[in-house]
C-alpha cells in the first residue's frame, strides 16, 4: 500500500519536474528563436527585443512592415499592449530594448528615451479625429465638435497625457480644465436635442479626448452618456457599427488602415481625403484636429548611443 | 468554426515563426506554469491538509485558506504585477512569471488543502480505533490508514485546482507573459477569431489531457480497496480485502465505479463543495 | 471632487471618496452581473439535474459534458457570446449568459448528486403515504437535498464574482475596471488605491453573497440548523 503511494507520488514529481524543465526552455524563448536566430542574424535590430501591442505582429506598419519597408527584423517580439503600462515599464526596465509607443506619450521625456525617424514614412499620419455614426452626425453636433477640433494640438495631447499618466490627475477634470483655457465651455443649445453614448479606447489619451467631446456637448445642450475604456479598436469598432456607442476620438491612420488594409496614403491630407471613400455608410469622420499622435519606435537613450541609432533604418545595419 | 480549424491546421502555427512561438511551445509554457504551480500548491497544502485533519486543530485555516476563493485572480495579477515591476529589471520572462505563478499557487491552495483536510476527516472512526487497537502509533494511523482513504478526496482536490489553475493560466497573457492565453488575447487584438477561439479550444483540450493524466495517476495511487474497483483476481488479495471496511464512502456511479465523487457530502466537506471553478 | 489623488499611493478610502458615484455604480454593477447567472442557472439546472438523476444512464454524460464546458476560458467565452446570441457586442447579457454557462454546468451535478443523497428510507416512507412523484419531490426531496444544493450555491456565486472581474478587459463596465484604471495609472511606479479598492469591495461582495446564501439556506432548513452552521 504505501510503496504503492511512494512509487506513484515519485513518479508524479518527476513528471512534474520534466515538464517544468522544457517548459521554461519553451516560455523563456518566447521569441521561438536562440539567442543568434539564423539568416539576418547580423543586423542591430537582430540583437534586440522589440515590444508592443499584439495586433502589431500582424499590423501592416508593424512588424511585416518594418521588414518590409526598413529590411528590420527584430531579434524577439514580445506581445505586450499599446503603449500602456507593460510597454513602458518593460522598456524602463530592460525586458525590451525598443517599443511601439505613441509620439504624445509623457514618458518618453521623462526617462529620456529616444524616438527614431522614420524617413521612409512606414507609420501613416495620425490626426485626432472625431468618428461618429453618420445619423447622429447633426449640424449642430457638429459644430460644437469640430470647434473642439480646431483648437486641439499635439503640444496640447502631451500636456493632457502628463496631467493623467504621470499626476494621475482625474481625466474629467482635465478635459474641463482645457475646455475652459480654449474658452470652449460656454453654454449654449447648439447640440439640444441630441442623445450621445460617447465611447472610449483603453488608453488614458482617447479616455481624456473622449471626455472633452462629451463635456463639449453637454455644455451645448446635448444629453450625452459615456462608456469608457472599452479596449481596443477590434472591441469597440463592431460596438460602434452596432450602435451600442455614437461616437468616439479615433486617429485617422489607423482608421483608415482598419477599413482597407491596402490603403498606401500616408500625409495628414491624403488619409484625411481617403477616409470617407473608406468607412463604411453609417460612420462618418468630422474635421480632424492638426493634433497628432503616431506610433513610433522608441529606444532608450543608451540603446541608441550604444548602436549609434537615430533613425528606423539605422537598425538594418551591422552592429 | 472554419476559421477555427483552419488556423489549428496551419502547420506553421504549431512549430511557429521565428519571430513568433508556435502552439508546441505555448502549450508546453502553458503547462509549465501549471505544473510550477500546482507543485508549490501541493507542497504547502498537502501536508497541512493532512496534519489539520489527523490532529483536527486549527480548522480556522481551513476556513481561511477557503476565504482565498472569493479574490478576484485578475485584479490579485495585476496587483501583483504592478508591485513586481519595478523590482525586476533585464530581460526574460521573470517580471511576468513571478506575479503569476503568485495568483495561480493562491488559486490551487483552497481546492488541495480543503480536500485534504476533509478526506482525512471523513475517514471512519471505526478504522481509526481498530488501527489504534492494532497497536499502530499516531504517524502509522495516517500513513497506513488516514492517507489511503483520504486519497479519492485528495486527488478530487489536485484535479479541480488543475482545471482552474490550466483555465486561469489564459490570463497571464494579459499581463505579458506567454501561454496559450496569448492566442486568446493576440486573437482578440488582431481580429483573428479563428486564432482566439483555436486558442481556447486548445486550452480545453490541455486541460481534459491533464485530467485525464491525473485520473490514470489516481487510478495506479488509490487502492482498489478504497476505490471499490475490484477485478475478480484481486478480490482474493486479502489485504486490500480488508481495506474496504474502512472507505469512507459508497462508489458511485457506473459499474467499475472509476471516478470517485467528487463532491462531497458530509458536514466536514460541505464546506468545500467540488471547487471546480472556472477562471481566466 | 478633488483632481489630485496622486499623492497617497495606499489610500484607498481617499480614492473612494474621490470616486464614490462612480464606484458605486460599478459595485452594483457587478452585484447583478455575479448574481443573475446564478438564479438563472439554479433555474435551468435543476431540471437537469433531476432529470440526470432520475434515469441513471444520463448522470455520465451530463457530468462529463459540464466538466468540458468549465474548461473554456472565460475570456474565450465573454467574446465568443455575441456571435452565438447575436447580442452587441458590448452587451453586458454576454457576460450573464457566459456566466449561466459555467453556473448550469457546475449546479447539473450539485443537484444531481444532491438529490442522490437523500436517504433512501425517507423516499420510501413517502411513497408509502401515498405521496405523488411531484409531492414527494418538493415536500420531501427537495427539501433534503437543500444543503448540498446550498454547498454548490456558494461555489457557484463565489467563483462569478471573480469571473465577473475578467469582463473588464473586454469594455464591460463592473469592479474590475478599477483593475485597468489603476493598471494604466502604474507606468512611472505602482498605483495601489482603484486596484486594492476593486480586491476589497470584490472579496467583500464574494463573502456578502456568500453569506446570505448560508443563511437562505439556514432558514429554509429549520431541522437542520445543529449541523448546518458553519
Amino acid at each position: 500500500m504505501n510503496r504503492r503511494i511512494a512509487t506513484a507520488l515519485t513518479g508524479g514529481t518527476a513528471l512534474l519536474t520534466a515538464l517544468t524543465a522544457c517548459g521554461e526552455s519553451g516560455s523563456s524563448s518566447a521569441g521561438g528563436g536562440e539567442s543568434t536566430p539564423a539568416g539576418g542574424g547580423d543586423t542591430i535590430a537582430a540583437e534586440l527585443v522589440l515590444g508592443g501591442p499584439p495586433e502589431f505582429q500582424t499590423r501592416p506598419d508593424g512588424v511585416p512592415g518594418l521588414e518590409e519597408v526598413y529590411g528590420v527584423t527584430f531579434g524577439e517580439f514580445r506581445s505586450l499592449d499599446a503603449g500602456g503600462p507593460l510597454t513602458i515599464n518593460a522598456l524602463a526596465n530592460g525586458q525590451i530594448d525598443a517599443a511601439d509607443v505613441f509620439t504624445t506619450d509623457p514618458n518618453i521625456a521623462a526617462n529620456d528615451w529616444v524616438v527614431l525617424e522614420d524617413p521612409e514614412n512606414l507609420f501613416a499620419a495620425q490626426n485626432v479625429v472625431p468618428l461618429i455614426s453618420t445619423e447622429e452626425a447633426t449640424d449642430g453636433v457638429a459644430a460644437v465638435l469640430n470647434a473642439v477640433s480646431a483648437e486641439l494640438t499635439t503640444e496640447d495631447l502631451i500636456a493632457l497625457n502628463e496631467q493623467v499618466i504621470i499626476d494621475r490627475q482625474d481625466p474629467a477634470a482635465v478635459a474641463g480644465q482645457w475646455l475652459a483655457e480654449k474658452g470652449l465651455d460656454a453654454t449654449g443649445t447648439q447640440a439640444a436635442g441630441t442623445d450621445l453614448t460617447i465611447g472610449s479606447a483603453n488608453f488614458p489619451e482617447n479616455i481624456t479626448l473622449a471626455n472633452i467631446y462629451a463635456q463639449a456637448l453637454q455644455a451645448q445642450g446635448a444629453t450625452v452618456e459615456t462608456q469608457l475604456n472599452i479596449g481596443s479598436r477590434e472591441v469597440y469598432m463592431p460596438g460602434l457599427q452596432d450602435g451600442s456607442i455614437d461616437l468616439i476620438p479615433e486617429y485617422t491612420g489607423v482608421l483608415l488602415e482598419y477599413f482597407d488594409e491596402e490603403a498606401t496614403a500616408v500625409s495628414s491630407e491624403e488619409v484625411y481625403a481617403a477616409l470617407p471613400e473608406a468607412l463604411p455608410e453609417n460612420l462618418t469622420v468630422l474635421e480632424q484636429s492638426e493634433a497628432q499622435d503616431k506610433d513610433a519606435i522608441v529606444v532608450t537613450r543608451e540603446t541608441a548611443e550604444e548602436y549609434g541609432l537615430t533613425s528606423i533604418a539605422d537598425l538594418a545595419e551591422q552592429p | 468554426m472554419n476559421d477555427v480549424l483552419l488556423w489549428l491546421n496551419d502547420p506553421q502555427n504549431w512549430t511557429g515563426t521565428r519571430v513568433t512561438p508556435g502552439i508546441v511551445a505555448q502549450a508546453t509554457a502553458h503547462l509549465a506554469y501549471t505544473a510550477v504551480a500546482l507543485s508549490i500548491a501541493g507542497v504547502i497544502a498537502f501536508p497541512l491538509g493532512l496534519v489539520l485533519g489527523h490532529t483536527g486543530r486549527a480548522s480556522w485555516l481551513v476556513s481561511v485558506a477557503n476565504g482565498l476563493r472569493a479574490l478576484p485572480t485578475v485584479g490579485l495579477l495585476i496587483l501583483l504585477y504592478v508591485m513586481v515591476s519595478p523590482l525586476i529589471s533585464g530581460r526574460g520572462d521573470a517580471v511576468y512569471l513571478v506575479p503569476t505563478e503568485i495568483a495561480l499557487v493562491l488559486l490551487a491552495l483552497p481546492a488541495i488543502l480543503a480536500n485534504t483536510y476533509a478526506g482525512v476527516r471523513n475517514v471512519s472512526p471505526d478504522a481509526r480505533d481498530a488501527a489504534r487497537g492494532m497497536g499502530m502509533t499516531g504517524r502509522q494511523v495516517l500513513f497506513r490508514v488516514e492517507l489511503p482513504n483520504a486519497l479519492p478526496l485528495v486527488f478530487s482536490g489536485l484535479r479541480s485546482a488543475a482545471l482552474q489553475v490550466i483555465a486561469t493560466a489564459t490570463i497571464a497573457a494579459y499581463v505579458g507573459l506567454g501561454g496559450l492565453g496569448r492566442y486568446v488575447y493576440d486573437g482578440l487584438a488582431s481580429r483573428d477569431f479563428g486564432q482566439m477561439a483555436g486558442g481556447a479550444v486548445l486550452v480545453a483540450a490541455l486541460a481534459l489531457l491533464v485530467d485525464l493524466a491525473l485520473s490514470l495517476l489516481q487510478r495506479a495511487t488509490v487502492s482498489r480497496g478504497v476505490s471499490g474497483r475490484f477485478s475478480r483476481r484481486s478480490t482474493r488479495d486479502s489485504r486490500s480485502a480488508a481495506v474496504t471496511v474502512v472507505r469512507p464512502e459508497p462508489p458511485r456511479g457506473g459499474p467499475d465505479g472509476g471516478r470517485s465523487p467528487r463532491q462531497a457530502t458530509t458536514p466536514a466537506a460541505a464546506l468545500t463543495p467540488s471547487g471546480d471553478h472556472p477562471s481566466g | 471632487m478633488n483632481s489630485e489623488n496622486g499623492s497617497a499611493p495606499w489610500d484607498v478610502f481617499g480614492y473612494f471618496a474621490d470616486h464614490r458615484a462612480e464606484v458605486l455604480d460599478l459595485l452594483w454593477a457587478h452585484t447583478w452581473l455575479s448574481v443573475l447567472p446564478v438564479v438563472i442557472g439554479l433555474l435551468v439546472a435543476f431540471p437537469i439535474g433531476w432529470l440526470a438523476r432520475r434515469y441513471r444512464w444520463a448522470y455520465a454524460p451530463v457530468v462529463s459534458v459540464s466538466g468540458l464546458l468549465y474548461t473554456i476560458p472565460s475570456l474565450a467565452l465573454f467574446v465568443v457570446m455575441p456571435t452565438l446570441l447575436g447580442t452587441q457586442i458590448l452587451d453586458p447579457v454576454n457576460v450573464v449568459a457566459a456566466l449561466t454557462i459555467y453556473t448550469i454546468a457546475l449546479l447539473v451535478r450539485v443537484v444531481a448528486d444532491g438529490l442522490a443523497a437523500v436517504p433512501e428510507d425517507a423516499v420510501q416512507a413517502a411513497t408509502a403515504m401515498g405521496f405523488t412523484r411531484l409531492q414527494r419531490l418538493r415536500t420531501v426531496e427537495l427539501p433534503l437535498a437543500v444543503p448540498v444544493i446550498a454547498a454548490g450555491l456558494r461555489v457557484a456565486m463565489v467563483a462569478n464574482v471573480s469571473l465577473v472581474a475578467i469582463a473588464a478587459t473586454i469594455g464591460i463596465p463592473q469592479l474590475g475596471q478599477l483593475f485597468i484604471t489603476g493598471f494604466q495609472l502604474s507606468v512611472t511606479g505602482p498605483y495601489y488605491p482603484p486596484i486594492v479598492l476593486g480586491i476589497v469591495l470584490s472579496v467583500a461582495l464574494a463573502l456578502l453573497l456568500d453569506r446570505s446564501i448560508v443563511l437562505g439556506a439556514r432558514l429554509i432548513t429549520p431541522w437542520q440548523r445543529a449541523t448546518a452552521a458553519r
